[in-house]
């Protein structure tokens, strides 16, 4: 039989303008990879070493963006730390995913008493606030980017299971997976062949929206003093350095808050533009 | 042709569908073609189709409702002295529910689960009125008897606690509540048996002839439909290829798409057959030049790849195809 | 071969099967009538194993289905295969509809359906003959199933059902969600391969023209009862159960009025 579908999947014209939005976010995203990557070994200065005769200075040809109140070169610093803030991010959003995901596939695919359990636990893990937590971890561990790191991961799994629990309820009743049941498939296969290609949509466009706000949590905990400790470069600690010369310099906190917004910015656009592509693709 | 004459001679057409065209926005795909039809004050319209034929996107266009992708790049829909096309989102929010009602398929989900049926009728109500709670709840179990339900006990349940049927006819007494002109009751039987089906039609004729209202009835299937209503359009690909009266496209369905969906059609049989009569192909086999069904149709020619215009074969029948040409000639022979 | 013996199933305590009990003979067909939320697809379910019954047994082959478990049950249940209703469910929208096809037959490496000897070595190569099989082009094997028309994926789900060469086809109203044309398709298709591969059906339906076609025996349910059964060719006979008549005679009045209809004019 000669078959011929109905077209009735074109894109329609006002995604064009989103995909230029992907677009952007991507460009964005090579950049700062390629930065995070080969950036430590072309930066013009040590980023840890200080000139303390040559602080606060103004952009020149040795410092492109000027030195910082010890006289390190903020260029180098903005830099170097991009590792620290995109590499945590990364490390932290591959972890959260890797315990949250498979917990959430076993829990939704069983569920009943498991389930139950596991979803009050979950509230009460979800009504610490993930600032105070950090804060306590600190307290008890001190302030290292390690103990950040933890106090993040032990809040966020959770968003994962959840996200991944729900799906996995709506899909294990629909009929191809009884058909799959009926065809003599294992539950591990169902959930490896059916269930897994079901979340793997969501999941990337949520991570690619939460490393947007884990970086900002870093930041912002860097910047409370309880994430990276000087000397180290990091945006967040070093926005905190930047607080007392705010009038005098204030570009000290305008570089480091400009890396993170458009970080971020990427980020966001990327995953937005993610969830509107696979948002018809599943329709 | 008649459906120019259809339009021209009655002045007391509800709905006059003109020439009506539907495209994909910016593209030059086309979902409807040159749609020509009207329906009567107080009259059953059968529009039948398969997926693909672009039926209940006519629907879609009545109510007003299409979507933003979509744009009617020609024609006209016209109910009583209103223009649907040219009309702001608030007033077409006016004209739906109050002068159009709408069933659709999935009455399933028209109620909400949680919420009280007759909660749900008194919020629809005092939407659009502004009756206190006591008065629209009489309204509401008036109409409620109205479709044949045991209102007081409808009007106390959730809607899981009840029937494919009574759902569908609580659906559409909250949809005739405000005495519409127009219901269009898109494929209102095809979730349903035998026997709930034909008991809803039973009712949605019984409530045209009350309301004196008209119906757009729109089915995939022609038995559905076909006993229901004095006129009927096929549509296959966007088109109308058969319209007229329902007597007389049964009768003499000079279309073949017509013929093999008639043909197709499952029914009882005194004698079991061993094969059913098909129809060739998929539904979503369109022609993009010429006849649609071209690319299905048994008796092709190379003609039909040329833009088949619609001829009538008598006053109230007329389809487009090179058939009718030879239908009329036999006709004149044998006389 | 399959004896369902007196079940019983309540759903949120509304009585959904209700003392229900039927056998199918290898190679019969048998049509299961009613109207929807007459029980009809929860007996379909049962019978697969995929929800067990309050009261009764199912057995298969001398086994009863709900007390196996393991590797007994994975065997029995190569026998006992289903096409559902909605042909868009019933496929994952994520896989490459061939891959659904012969997801079975990986399930069971020792299991060599006749009519796939050749090939039993090469997956590809199997749906291909299973499409060939229900009609379908090689060309969309590598679709996905929202790249396919209604028609089509039942087709495909079709394919599925046969794959093991199962005793017991269950179809669930496997044409209702199609348009007439295709529905017309698929029945014959359906009992084409019943002929070929000495198949039973459990054919459930509301529509009792198709279940006419399809079946030798026909069992009508009414609110979880079984409140008739009999072989096709006593459909009209006078002592069939009043429920069954109406359905008839509103079936037949639809076609009385099309014909009569017809020879108005003519």
């Amino acid at each position: 039989m000669n078959i011929q579908m109905p077209r009735i999947n074109r894109v329609p014209f006002f995604f064009k303008n989103q995909n230029l939005l992907i677009q952007c976010g991507i460009i964005f995203f090579i950049i700062i990879t390629l930065t995070t990557l080969i950036g430590p070994f072309i930066v013009p200065n040590d980023p840890l070493t200080a000139n303390m005769s040559e602080r606060l200075a103004p952009p020149s040809s040795a410092y492109p963006l000027g030195t910082d109140h010890m006289g390190r070169c903020i260029f180098s610093r903005l830099i170097v730390g991009a590792q620290s803030t995109l590499g945590i991010t990364a490390l932290v959003v591959a972890t959260v995913a890797l315990i949250g995901i498979p917990i959430g596939l076993v829990i939704g695919y069983i569920g009943g008493r498991l389930d139950t359990v596991f979803m009050r636990v979950a509230d009460g893990i979800l009504a610490l606030p993930e600032f105070i937590l950090a804060i306590a971890i600190a307290g008890f561990l001190g302030p290292s980017l390690t103990n950040l790191m933890i106090s993040i991961v032990f809040v966020k799994w959770i968003a994962y299971t959840r996200v991944v629990r729900s799906i996995v309820i709506t899909e294990r009743n629909k009929d191809y997976v009884q058909a799959a049941k009926v065809g003599g498939s294992s539950n591990w296969k169902i959930i490896r062949r059916h269930m897994f290609p079901q979340i793997v949509s969501p999941v990337l466009v949520l991570a690619t929206l939460d490393i947007g706000k884990v970086i900002l949590t870093i930041s912002s905990l860097s910047y409370l003093g309880l994430g990276a400790q000087p000397p180290a470069p990091e945006w967040g600690a070093m926005l905190n350095d930047g607080r007392p010369y705010f009038q005098s310099a204030p570009e000290l906190m305008i570089y480091p808050g400009l890396a993170i917004f458009f970080v971020v910015l990427a980020f966001n656009l990327m995953g937005e533009g993610l969830r509107d592509k696979w948002d018809v693709k599943s329709r | 042709m008649i459906e120019n004459k259809t339009t021209a001679t009655s002045e007391n057409n509800l709905l006059v569908v003109e020439n009506l065209s539907v495209t994909v926005r910016n593209s030059r795909e086309k979902l409807i073609r040159n749609l020509h039809f009207s329906i009567p004050q107080g009259e059953i319209f059968g529009l039948v189709g398969e997926s693909g034929s672009g039926k209940s996107l006519t629907a879609t266009v009545i109510l007003g409702m299409l979507s933003k992708s979509l744009e009617v790049t020609s024609g006209s829909v016209k109910l009583g002295q209103s223009e649907i096309t040219s009309l702001s989102e608030r007033e077409l929010r006016n004209i739906r529910g109050k002068e159009i009602a709408y069933l659709s398929q999935n009455y399933q989900s028209f109620f909400t689960p949680f919420i009280k049926v007759g909660k749900q009728f008194i919020e629809i109500i005092r939407c659009h009125t502004d009756m206190s709670r006591k008065e629209a709840r009489k309204v509401a179990i008036h109409w409620l008897n109205k479709v044949h339900l045991p209102a007081e006990r409808v009007f106390n349940s959730f809607s899981d606690e009840l029937s494919g049927g009574q759902l569908q006819r609580a659906a559409i007494a909250s949809a005739i509540m405000f005495r519409p002109k127009l219901i269009i009751a898109d494929e209102p039987t095809t979730a349903l048996d035998v026997l709930t089906g034909e008991r809803i039609l039973d009712l949605l004729s019984e409530l045209k002839e009350e309301l004196n209202c008209s119906i757009l009835l729109i089915s995939h299937d022609l038995k559905h439909i076909i006993n229901r209503t004095r006129t009927v359009g096929v549509m296959y690909g966007g088109r109308i290829v058969e319209i007229g009266k329902t007597s007389a496209v049964l009768a003499n369905p000079i279309h073949p798409y017509t013929d093999l969906l008639l043909q197709s059609r499952l029914r009882l049989n005194k004698h079991i057959q061993h094969e059913l009569p098909t129809m060739l192909g998929e539904p979503g086999l369109i022609a993009e030049e010429g006849c649609p069904f071209s690319k299905r149709c048994p008796s092709v020619r190379e003609s039909c790849s040329n833009k088949v215009p619609m001829s009538s074969l008598g006053t109230h029948h007329s389809a487009a195809c090179h058939l009718v040409k030879a239908e009329r000639e036999e006709r004149y022979v044998t006389r | 071969m399959l004896h369902v013996n007196s079940i019983s199933k309540t759903y949120h305590s509304k009585p959904a099967l209700n003392d229900i009990s039927l056998t199918v003979q290898h190679g019969e067909s048998i049509g299961i009538i009613g109207e929807s939320g007459s029980g009809k697809s929860t007996l379909g379910k049962i019978i697969l194993g995929l929800d067990k019954p309050d009261q009764g047994e199912v057995h298969f082959r001398g086994n009863n289905l709900h007390t196996l478990n393991g590797k007994a049950l994975k065997k029995l249940r190569r026998q006992l295969q289903i096409v559902f209703q909605d042909s868009a469910g019933s496929l994952n929208p994520k896989l490459p509809v061939w891959k659904s096809v012969v997801e079975p037959l990986e399930n069971y490496p020792d299991v060599i359906p006749s009519f796939l000897k050749e090939v039993r070595h090469n997956r590809k190569k199997m749906a291909e003959v299973l499409f060939q099989k229900v009609g379908l082009s090689p060309e969309l094997l590598e679709r996905y199933p929202h790249q396919l028309s209604g028609g089509q994926k039942q087709r495909i789900a079709v394919a599925r059902g046969i794959t093991l060469e199962p005793d017991l086809l269950v179809c669930d109203e496997p044409t209702s969600s199609l348009d007439v044309s295709v529905q017309a398709q698929v029945l014959n298709l359906l009992k084409k391969l019943q002929k070929d591969l000495n198949l039973s059906f459990l054919f459930i339906s509301h529509d009792i023209a198709a279940v006419q076609f399809m079946c030798e025996r026909i069992v009508v349910l009414k609110e979880g009862l079984a409140v008739d059964s009999f072989l096709t060719e006593d459909l009209f006979s006078q002592s069939r159960h009043p429920y069954t008549k109406l359905l008839v005679e509103m079936s037949m009045e639809q076609e009385n009025k099309i014909e009569e209809n017809q020879h108005f004019y003519t």
